[in-house]
Formats: structure tokens, C-alpha cells, sequence
């Protein structure tokens, strides 16, 4: 008799510990997306991308459509301040002289006890250099491809880096900027400057290239405004 | 004897088909993906479909545009000027209105027993305002000057220079967009706010119905860059 309520207590314990870990497991699975369905949302996101492109490449089709309508002569100094307000919001890829610093994290070999944070590219560190490179008469710039607008975040996420709300960057974070590139060099390469701190400190690897032409694309983005609009003086 | 056989039996029968269930539960959850990597691919068609929907609006206004700016020199002119208004919103050339924030930046005198230990630098304020960017501010100036794509925020000897104009404290960034959503940003426990305060630097946020900000009225120097018109 003492044995079979061994074996009871045995086989009831077992059976509890199914029960708990089955428990666990369906909570997993609620937590957890089919493969089909994943399939099909990444059909769906590749198919809005390339709608986007084409509708991306339209725009600027008609932008230049609607440029060479406008050819006409006494048209020309308006047109130069459409362009100068284009190229400030955007919305043309643009091309000169200019530079590529390609930053990457710190491949000095860490000794235990030292915080690897500290040797990883911080957002911070992205936004001085860029900061830096406006400081020296930079006009156009851009990272990763990404054009920069006055509403532009640089945002550190895990190891990714996010830029225009959406887009998401890894390293090496490649900056490239239109303007005077001895200017920008220069500012960048001063003594306690910004890359004489990322080098000397933590040792971030930054490269800088002088680019005889360099192209920026235009913000892939849409423009929209939900809280702000224009301000009329009222009298 | 018999009866405790049948107890056995019954019971092993129980746990083989619980065993199987389980190993095939553990089967299906291999065959899933993580909920966040789903997630963000939802995220990323919403953006996709915003976009989408702007775009279009665009290429219907070109459309109107073109046809218009082909009927002669008059309508032309009209386009380009309507297309420069347009564009001057975005460019940041025209002054905006709209609910937001202000953020007063100040260094306190007496916050700490040995005084201010630092400053109000260049990059506290740089900052603050890439934090109102991230919480999606739209349109931004410091002390007065507006905030576009190339404007630095840059110590230049002792003062700190906003697109080559020099601001003093104390400092006032405005912002307009999601009032709460950008004093949040701000605000958020261990974020900007709480380690400049630590530093004994004092930061007011308030949020704002109505938040006017100045145009930029500096000129537009493109020596270097020009437009590429060719789409690629």
C-alpha cells in the first residue's frame, strides 16, 4: 500500500510538471507570429517599397518636366530661388565638391573590466561631427544615403542608428557633405577637436576622404506638417 | 494485485500521450518568429503607406502644375511662383505657427554647494534639440533663429553661434509639434533634463497651445552644391 502511494505522488508530480511547462509554452506561441504570416508581411513591405520608388521616381520625372516648361528667359531669378529653397528642403539629390568621413566603432581590444559603451559610436558622437562639418560652411550632407533635413534625428537604437524617423542605419556610418573640403577637413582634424577626441580617447576608427564630386540623393521621405503651419501677421 | 496493474497502465497511457503533445507543441513554436520582428515590419508599412499617399498627392499636384506652366509665359510664371511659396514652407523661409513647447535653458547660480560646476555648452543645447527632433518636432529655433538643415549650434570663442549669429543666455528653444510627446522626450526619467539639472543647469519645459517661430533669414549660400536633376 505504501507503494502505490509513492508511485501517486511520483506520477502526480510529473504530471504537474507537464501541465506548468505546457502552460508556458502556449503562452510562448501567443507571443510568437506564424511563418506564413511573416512571409506575406514581408511580400507586402517589398511590394510598398517598390511602389514607392516608382512613385519616388515620378515626382522627380515631373520636376524636371516642370523645369524645362519653365525655360523661358525672364523666369531665370525666380527659378534660382526655387532651386536654392529646393535644395534646402531636399527635394533633389545634389552634386559637388566635397567630403566622406566613414566612422566606425573602436577595434581596440578591450581589457577586462573596461566598459565596451565606451568604445561603440554613440549618436552624440555622430551629431558633433555633423555639427562640426555645418560649422565649416557644409551645404549639403548626408549619412548612409540619408539626406539630412532641419527636422533630421540621429537617434542611437541597440546597435542601429536612426535617422528621419524611420530609416534605420548600422555601421560604419558613412557622412558624406557638399562644400569647401579643405574647410571641413580642416575643422574636423583640429587639434582637441572632435576627431582628435574620438581617435586619441576611444579609439574610433574615422577615415576621411576629399571628393572632387560627390553626389547627395534627394529625402526619400514625405513632407507633412500635422501641427505647424504658416504664420500670417495679422494686423 | 490486478487493480494496481490497471492504475499503472492507465497513468503511463496519460503521461506517453501528454509527452507527445508536448513535443509536437514544441514542434509549432520552432515554426514562429519573434512578435517584434513582425512588428516592425507593420511599422514600416504604415510609414510605406504614408508615404505612398504623399507622394501621389504630389505627383497629382505636378501634374496640375505642368499642364498649367505649359499654357504660356503668364501661367508659367504663376506656377514657379506658386511652387516657390510652397517650397519656402519647407525650406523654412516663411515664419510658423503651431502648438509646441518652450524650453528655457539657464545655468543656476547658486545650485550646488560649489556653484555652477558647468555651463550651459554647445552640446547641451545640441541635444535637447536632437531629442525634440527624435520626439518630432517640426519646426525649431533657438534664441530666436530657425533651425534648417545646416544650421550649427557651435561655441565659437565664448559665445555659441546659431546659423553664424551669436545667442546669450539665457537659452530658449521652440519647438512646434506634439506638445506632450515632446516634453516627454525631455522629461523622461534619466534623460536630458534630469542630467543637466544634476549638472546645475536649469531647464524649464512648458508646453504651449501656441508656439510662433521666426523665419530664416540668412541667405542661402550654395557655392558648391548644385541639383542633380536626372532621377536615378
Amino acid at each position: 500500500m505504501r507503494t502505490i502511494h509513492f508511485t501517486v505522488l511520483l506520477v502526480t508530480l510529473f504530471l504537474g510538471l507537464l501541465v506548468a511547462v505546457q502552460f508556458r509554452i502556449h503562452r510562448d506561441i501567443e507571443r510568437t507570429v506564424p511563418i506564413q504570416r511573416l512571409k506575406r508581411l514581408t511580400a507586402e513591405v517589398k511590394a510598398a517599397r517598390a511602389e514607392r520608388d516608382r512613385l519616388q521616381a515620378q515626382v522627380a520625372e515631373l520636376r524636371s518636366e516642370l523645369d524645362a516648361a519653365t525655360a523661358q528667359k525672364g523666369l531665370d531669378r525666380l527659378k534660382r530661388t526655387l532651386r536654392e529653397y529646393q535644395l534646402e528642403a531636399g527635394m533633389v539629390a545634389a552634386s559637388g565638391p566635397g567630403i566622406e568621413v566613414v566612422l566606425n566603432d573602436s577595434n581596440t581590444a578591450l581589457q577586462p573590466g573596461q566598459n565596451p559603451n565606451l568604445y561603440v559610436l554613440h549618436d552624440e558622437d555622430l551629431l558633433r561631427v555633423l555639427n562640426e562639418l555645418k560649422a565649416a560652411g557644409a551645404e549639403v550632407l548626408a549619412i548612409n544615403g540619408e539626406r539630412l533635413l532641419s527636422t533630421s534625428e540621429v537617434r542611437c537604437s541597440g546597435p542601429t542608428i536612426l535617422v528621419n524617423k524611420s530609416k534605420r542605419l548600422a555601421a560604419p556610418f558613412k557622412i558624406t557633405a557638399i562644400g569647401d573640403p579643405d574647410t571641413m577637413i580642416s575643422a574636423l582634424k583640429m587639434r582637441g577637436g572632435v576627431v582628435d577626441t574620438l581617435q586619441q580617447f576611444w579609439g574610433i576608427q574615422v577615415s576621411i576622404r576629399k571628393l572632387t564630386q560627390v553626389t547627395v540623393p534627394a529625402y526619400a521621405g514625405s513632407y507633412s506638417y500635422l501641427y505647424a503651419r504658416p504664420y500670417r501677421e495679422v494686423k | 494485485m490486478f487493480r494496481r496493474y490497471l492504475a499503472i497502465i492507465f497513468v503511463s497511457l496519460v503521461v506517453g500521450l501528454l509527452m507527445v503533445f508536448q513535443f509536437r507543441t514544441t514542434n509549432q513554436v520552432e515554426q514562429t518568429v519573434p512578435y517584434d520582428r513582425a512588428h516592425e515590419l507593420t511599422v514600416e508599412l504604415r510609414a510605406l503607406a504614408k508615404e505612398r499617399a504623399g507622394l501621389e498627392a504630389e505627383v497629382k499636384d505636378l501634374e496640375a502644375k505642368l499642364s498649367r506652366a505649359r499654357q504660356g509665359y503668364a501661367q508659367a510664371e504663376e506656377t514657379i511662383k506658386t511652387e516657390i511659396k510652397e517650397t519656402g514652407v519647407l525650406a523654412g523661409v516663411t515664419p510658423m505657427v503651431g502648438p509646441g513647447v518652450r524650453v528655457l535653458v539657464s545655468s543656476r547660480e547658486t545650485g550646488t554647494p560649489q556653484g555652477t560646476i558647468f555651463g550651459v555648452r554647445d552640446e547641451d543645447l545640441l541635444k535637447i534639440v536632437n531629442e525634440l527632433r527624435v520626439a518630432g518636432a517640426e519646426v525649431l529655433s533657438v534664441n530666436g533663429q530657425r533651425i534648417i538643415s545646416t544650421s550649427e549650434i557651435r561655441l565659437a570663442g565664448k559665445y555659441i553661434n546659431v546659423n553664424l549669429k551669436r545667442i546669450t543666455p539665457p537659452y530658449e528653444i521652440l519647438a512646434i509639434g506634439d506638445p506632450v510627446a515632446l516634453r516627454s522626450s525631455l522629461e523622461i526619467k534619466g534623460g536630458v533634463v534630469e542630467t543637466l539639472r544634476e549638472w546645475g543647469i536649469d531647464v524649464n519645459v512648458k508646453t504651449l497651445d501656441r508656439v510662433i517661430i521666426p523665419a530664416y533669414e540668412g541667405p542661402f549660400r550654395y557655392y558648391y552644391a548644385h541639383p542633380v536633376r536626372k532621377p536615378a
